[in-house]
């Protein structure tokens, strides 16, 4: 009766969308709905960017009635954090009240996505699959985040300061949602998360954006060795010889993404941690790259300029790179989270990794923001592991027993990722 | 000069009697006063739109209102897309603004219809990018013309119309629907063929060859280089496209182009032997290479 997830790359939208409401029905195939928000899905290969966005905003939706599970809350607070999507917002807002129990780790990634769309609010239509609004009755991304924020009551105490500043310029249609936000926040005791350092955005304990390998659950690069790589100065140079030898810090991005909270954002972050790497004397011993999803487009000169307009240190141990092939034989061995159509990337998450010496993956940080100090630290224990400092892992447990990352798949066959 | 330019204007602007924005709004809501009156009063309203409600859905609505002159309705909609320029200003003004913009996205008027679609296709908004595509493949649908439609589309890389526009520039509905899909392809990394072939050929258009110039050289700027170089040195080429070679190798030529010493020699000759722009651009190219 129903298709099966791993066999709809040609289903057309209204296919899509009654599968996914068949999935909502269905409490045994939750799984399969929160499967649809990986971006590496085949069905979203060659598809245009605004059928992604109709397509993953109707899975959100249909999480409304499914219950958000925790598997699928990782993807509920990526689009709140690196979300510019009016549509996607406002659902992933949405979703996230269906989440069985309000944190005060959520305020945060409401309270960022406020900052993100309060100037793109328009009005979006929730009615039918696909559809616009095409008037300003119904509901917005801003409308839905302080209802959201009202879910949330005193769990978004922390950041009631910055919701009571909104008073001075949001519509007037909307200062109701907003008194009735900041009514449910003040109607009990503050209520803190465990722990929580007050930074945005720490996620929910139990929850990881994070993967981490043990020396003997590492998968080898043989698949991408001989992967030929152009740089920022045109010189060509294989996976094995720029990445073997020393440890490194990898993101990709590319130079056309127009959410500057995503790739725009990734590669400044890059500059800040080859800073921290300066400062510590490690600029030498640890290489940095920012690889490009967009090789055809992405030619040598605009990756200069893109690096070099957000302060990346350029040269032979810090480089920006394209493929000139194999670049489906690097998506796979990354398993990175992006879809194309044709050449161009239709969506993408944000993804870096630390490589051990070996060009092995040690760690991913993905969907969340990632921390620059935290990378960095990452990669400085690759360099102990290089110099024998550290015990070798052969087994890793998740370390909690909670929720890790999906990057780096091949990993997944020879043992589990340790969760950090 | 200056001093007396300055001078007229406060003249003339001294002559307009000053009005409160509460005067202003209420002249350009009123339909019993005259068109110039209303446009001029939509004019000095954009500060006061967002300062209080009612004076925007006043100003919606005369945009929304089919029974009011075109003028008029152009004029509230100049003063809306002003008052947007302050992003803060605007922040509660916007979503009444763009769901009003996408309602008048299908009016009666192709002018309004045009200029609507323009700005929601500037925010990049996926239900214009949908109606432009929808009127692409459908033209019976169309709301505006095929070439403003792909003039549009190109304002957003992701908008999906690289398909429509390669059957375009195969089956163009006309030779300006043509141009414009062959502009939004130079985006296209996978259209580099497609332009190599038109670049060299020598009954196209001179400035569909340019824009195909251009867009080798957004997508494969080697290629570009090689081209210019044979169009050079082919002593039967189009002076536009010796200019269009010679700018070409002028700004990204490099140090392959000053060893060249074939191509020295015939820009050389062009430079003492040719009409007046080649020879223009032989001397800056010579000038460039140091001879």
């Amino acid at each position: 009766m129903m298709q099966s997830v791993a066999n709809m790359s040609g289903m057309s939208e209204p296919q899509f969308a009654a599968l996914v409401d068949a999935l909502a029905a269905n409490p045994d195939q939750r799984e399969q709905l929160t499967d649809l928000l990986r971006e590496n899905q085949p069905l979203y290969d060659q598809r245009g960017a605004a059928t992604i966005v109709r397509m993953r905003g109707w899975v959100l939706l249909a999480l409304v009635r499914a219950g958000v599970a925790d598997s699928a809350l990782l993807f509920v607070l990526e689009e709140l954090d690196t979300g510019v999507d009016p549509y996607l917002i406002a659902a992933a807002a949405r979703a996230l009240r269906s989440y069985p129990n309000p944190s005060p780790a959520f305020a945060p990634f409401v309270k960022r996505a406020l900052t993100n769309i309060r100037y793109r609010d328009e009005p979006v239509s929730f009615e039918n699959y696909g559809e616009y609004a095409v008037s300003s009755a119904g509901t917005s991304p801003v409308r839905e985040l302080l209802a959201t924020l009202t879910w949330l009551g005193p769990h978004a105490h922390g950041i009631l300061h910055e919701i009571e500043s909104l008073r001075g310029g949001i519509s007037k249609k909307l200062l109701i949602d907003l008194d009735r936000a900041v009514e449910a926040i003040r109607s009990g005791e503050q209520v803190d998360a465990p722990g929580a350092s007050g930074t945005c955005c720490t996620l929910p304990s139990g929850l990881s954006s994070t993967s981490s390998w043990g020396i003997g659950s590492r998968c080898g690069c043989e698949p991408i060795e001989s992967t030929v790589f152009e740089d920022h100065d045109g010189a060509e140079i294989t996976f094995d010889k720029f990445f073997k030898g020393h440890p490194s810090i990898v993101v990709f991005f590319y130079t056309r993404c127009d959410n500057p909270l995503k790739c725009s954002l990734t590669v400044t972050k890059l500059a800040n941690i080859q800073k921290l790497l300066e400062a510590r004397g490690l600029a030498d011993q640890i290489n940095t790259a920012a690889i490009t999803y967009d090789p055809a487009f992405d030619l040598p000169e605009r990756l200069r300029g893109y690096g070099q307009n957000r302060g990346v240190r350029l040269d032979a141990r810090h480089r920006m790179l394209r493929t000139i092939d194999g670049l489906d034989r690097l998506r796979g061995h990354f398993n990175l989270g992006v879809n194309f159509i044709e050449s161009l990337v239709n969506r993408h998450r944000i993804e870096a990794y630390v490589l051990d010496a070996d060009g092995r993956i040690a760690a991913c940080f993905e969907r969340i923001h990632w921390d620059e100090q935290q990378v960095v630290n990452r990669a400085i224990e690759m360099l102990k592991e290089k110099s024998g400092e550290t015990k070798s892992e052969t087994s890793p447990e998740p370390a909690d027993g909670g929720l890790a990352a999906e990057c780096g798949e091949c990993h997944h066959q020879p043992s589990r990722p340790t969760k950090s | 000069m200056a001093k007396k330019r300055q001078a007229t204007k406060r003249s003339t602007s001294a002559r307009r009697p000053k009005r409160s924005a509460r005067s202003a709004m209420s002249v350009a809501t009123n339909a019993r006063k005259t068109v110039k009156e209303r446009v001029a009063a939509l004019a000095e309203v954009p500060v006061a739109v967002c300062e209080r409600d009612e004076n925007l859905q006043a100003v919606l609505k005369v945009l929304r209102d089919k029974d009011e002159p075109v003028n008029v309705r152009l004029a509230a909609l100049k003063s809306l897309q002003t008052a947007s320029f302050s992003v803060v200003a605007f922040e509660s003004c916007r979503g009444d603004y763009i769901g009003t913009l996408r309602e008048v996205a299908e009016d009666s008027d192709p002018e309004i219809r045009q200029r609507v679609l323009g700005i929601l296709a500037r925010e990049k908004d996926g239900y214009a990018q949908k109606k432009l595509l929808e009127g692409l493949q459908h033209p019976e649908k169309a709301l505006v013309p095929a070439e403003k439609a792909l003039q549009l589309l190109s304002y957003d890389v992701h908008a999906d119309a690289y398909p429509i526009a390669r059957s375009i520039v195969s089956k163009p509905p006309n030779a300006a629907a043509r141009r414009e899909a062959l502009r939004l392809l130079a985006a296209d990394a996978s259209a580099a063929p497609v332009f190599e072939k038109l670049l060299r050929d020598k009954d196209e258009l001179a400035e569909i060859r340019q824009i195909s110039a251009s867009a080798l050289q957004a997508l494969k700027p080697e290629k570009l280089r090689a081209h210019a170089r044979e169009m050079l040195l082919d002593t039967s080429e189009y002076d536009d496209i010796q200019v269009t070679s010679l700018t070409a190798l002028t700004q990204f030529g490099g140090e392959a182009v000053a060893k060249d010493e074939a191509l020295m020699k015939r820009v050389d000759r062009l430079r003492g032997k040719a009409s007046t722009k080649v020879k223009q651009s032989a001397r800056r190219f010579l000038d460039k290479y140091g001879r």
